[in-house]
């Protein structure tokens, strides 16, 4: 109990899962206690096992998966929107981070949309360009890349200055010094950068999905809030954590496997 | 040593009139850093900058290759001219080996040094079969034939600074300047690399300006030392060592080399009583 306070000290591997699952399960049984016992109503708190019931129903129903499916959309969009965002966000962060007057003159227009009610976009990207995918994907665009721009901006210019000199000194022209040195240096980082990316489309779906969706898990979760069938609420809710956590597992996975000099230092 | 043997390097010339260089202070007003420093190279041969830490020696170094201060004019008076030439910016003869932070943790050893031809400016003068070879070389000379894959975390401080020295002789430089490249290692390390440095300019003797604050390394490595002053850096005084190399630990505590150590720290402590340090190691 001595290491307890030590933020330092090795924590064996298999108490950490079993300290995680148990956490878990402590969960689920205040959960479970709170739905038997009544004290809160079973229209408003679904017992666990109803969810799960509820994500069966979901999984397979009469030869169809209405959550396969809806699952397809949403990661689709949400594909196009990443795709968009790592092929404009970076380009424009790295531009910002290499070139002091580019980042003067973007950052008033990029930075303030960190701290924007991105949601309350929304309304105003349906009447630009109305209620169909291109709107979602838009959406679900600007809710990431006013995150991405300046992690990736940051990520170039906490590359240390020696690296840019070094290259320097070598011969390399400026924009060699950029694209040879200090990209690379700077791609653990802007790994980085695209994983949280990410991870805040996967909290935006269901918003980019809320206005006129037939398909998705953002619809499927409206749907059964329309019908008050709060188990379905809770498995779509239940899914969306369950694929940000595996976009995010297998995001990080890639980037020790792309850039493993990075935690050797 | 197994370098292939090229014609050896034209001697060049490196001449110092007159330099001044002035920092902005914090509190106003300006710091000299460099004070009416007059030098001049015209021939191989390593020699020493010498001076206490602190006192401008690097930024001299770093003035001569090209890498200058930013966002600040540069040099504030004087000239810097290599062959004849005003030299303002990083120049293609002369290479530098930085103290650290040099080698680029995300490439190969082999990368690293082979970093220089990615570049146009190389790629358009070194054909790959020949710079290919000359990595091997190259890496051969320095102990590091063996650790071609590794990254510089999984080498040890002195086996960085082969990489470091590999990557600039790669290029057969004219010029080649040093910055406390061995300061950071340990005592027993930091004479293997002595020993490696003086080996490697036996195959490529070119001209070397070293920047130590370590009396014995001057003693040890140096056709010429150089002593500057504590800053503002000015020459203190500047004498040719004629010993052959490698100076054997007999010469180093012969009277000769004893009345060399004396006259140095005489010098530093007369051009700058009580105010930065040296290193004496013997």
């Amino acid at each position: 109990m001595s290491e307890f306070w030590n933020p330092y000290a090795p924590l064996d591997g298999r108490q950490r899962q079993w300290l995680g699952v148990g956490s878990v399960l402590a969960l689920l049984l205040v959960w479970s206690l709170l739905a038997v016992s009544g004290l809160v109503s079973s229209t408003k708190l679904p017992a666990p096992w109803e969810v799960v019931t509820a994500l069966s129903y979901l999984s397979w129903h009469e030869g169809d998966s209405l959550l396969f499916t809806a699952t397809l959309w949403s990661a689709g969009r949400l594909l196009v929107a990443g795709v968009l965002v790592i092929a404009i966000g970076i380009p424009i962060g790295i531009c910002m981070g290499a070139a002091p007057r580019v980042n003067a003159a973007l950052s008033p227009l990029v930075d303030p949309f960190r701290s924007a009610p991105v949601v309350a976009l929304l309304p105003i990207l349906v009447m630009w360009l109305g209620i169909g995918e291109t709107m979602k994907i838009a959406f679900l665009f600007i809710g990431a890349v006013v995150y991405l721009i300046p992690m990736v901006r940051d990520a170039i210019q906490a590359v240390p200055q020696s690296y840019w000199i070094g290259a320097r000194d070598l011969g390399a022209t400026p924009w060699e010094c950029i694209h040879r040195a200090v990209i690379p240096m700077a791609m653990p980082r802007i790994a980085d950068a695209v994983i949280v990316a990410f991870s805040v489309m996967w909290t935006y779906i269901t918003v980019a999905e809320y206005v006129n969706a037939r398909q998705g898990l953002g619809q499927l979760i409206q749907n059964a809030r329309r019908f008050s069938a709060w188990d379905q609420v809770f498995a779509g809710i239940i899914v969306i954590i369950a694929l940000a956590l595996a976009t995010y597992q297998f995001m990080v996975w890639l980037k020790r496997r792309l850039y493993p000099w990075e935690t050797q230092q | 040593m197994t370098v292939a043997r090229p014609a050896a390097a034209t001697p060049p010339s490196v001449v110092v009139r007159d330099l001044v260089q002035e920092y902005p202070a914090p509190g106003g007003g300006v710091t000299r850093v460099i004070d009416q420093v007059s030098l001049s190279f015209d021939q191989p041969g390593i020699s020493m900058l010498l001076g206490p830490s602190g006192c401008g020696k690097s930024t001299l170094l770093h003035m001569l290759g090209g890498v200058r201060p930013m966002g600040i004019e540069t040099p504030t008076a004087g000239q810097v001219l290599i062959d004849g030439v005003e030299c303002n910016g990083p120049h293609d003869d002369a290479v530098m080996v930085f103290q650290r932070y040099a080698n680029r943790p995300d490439l190969t050893v082999f990368d690293n040094v082979a970093f220089p031809f990615r570049l146009n400016l190389w790629k358009a003068r070194v054909p790959e079969a020949e710079w290919r070879q000359r990595v091997a070389d190259i890496l051969k000379a320095v102990g590091l034939a063996d650790k071609l894959k590794l990254r510089p975390a999984q080498l040890s401080g002195g086996q960085n600074q082969r990489v470091a020295l590999a990557r600039a002789l790669v290029l057969r430089p004219r010029i080649l300047l040093m910055d406390e490249p061995f300061g950071a290692l340990d005592a027993q390390t930091r004479e293997e690399m002595q020993q490696l440095l003086i080996e490697l300019y036996q195959s490529w003797p070119c001209l070397v300006v070293f920047v130590t604050h370590d009396v014995t390394e001057a003693l040890v490595l140096g056709d010429r030392v150089i002593v500057l002053s504590a800053q503002p850096a000015r020459v203190a005084d500047d004498f040719v060592i004629s010993e052959a190399r490698p100076r054997s630990a007999t010469w180093q505590r012969s009277r000769e080399a004893q009345a060399l150590e004396e006259r140095i720290l005489r010098q530093l402590h007369q051009a700058s009583p009580g105010r930065g340090q040296v290193r004496v190691t013997v």
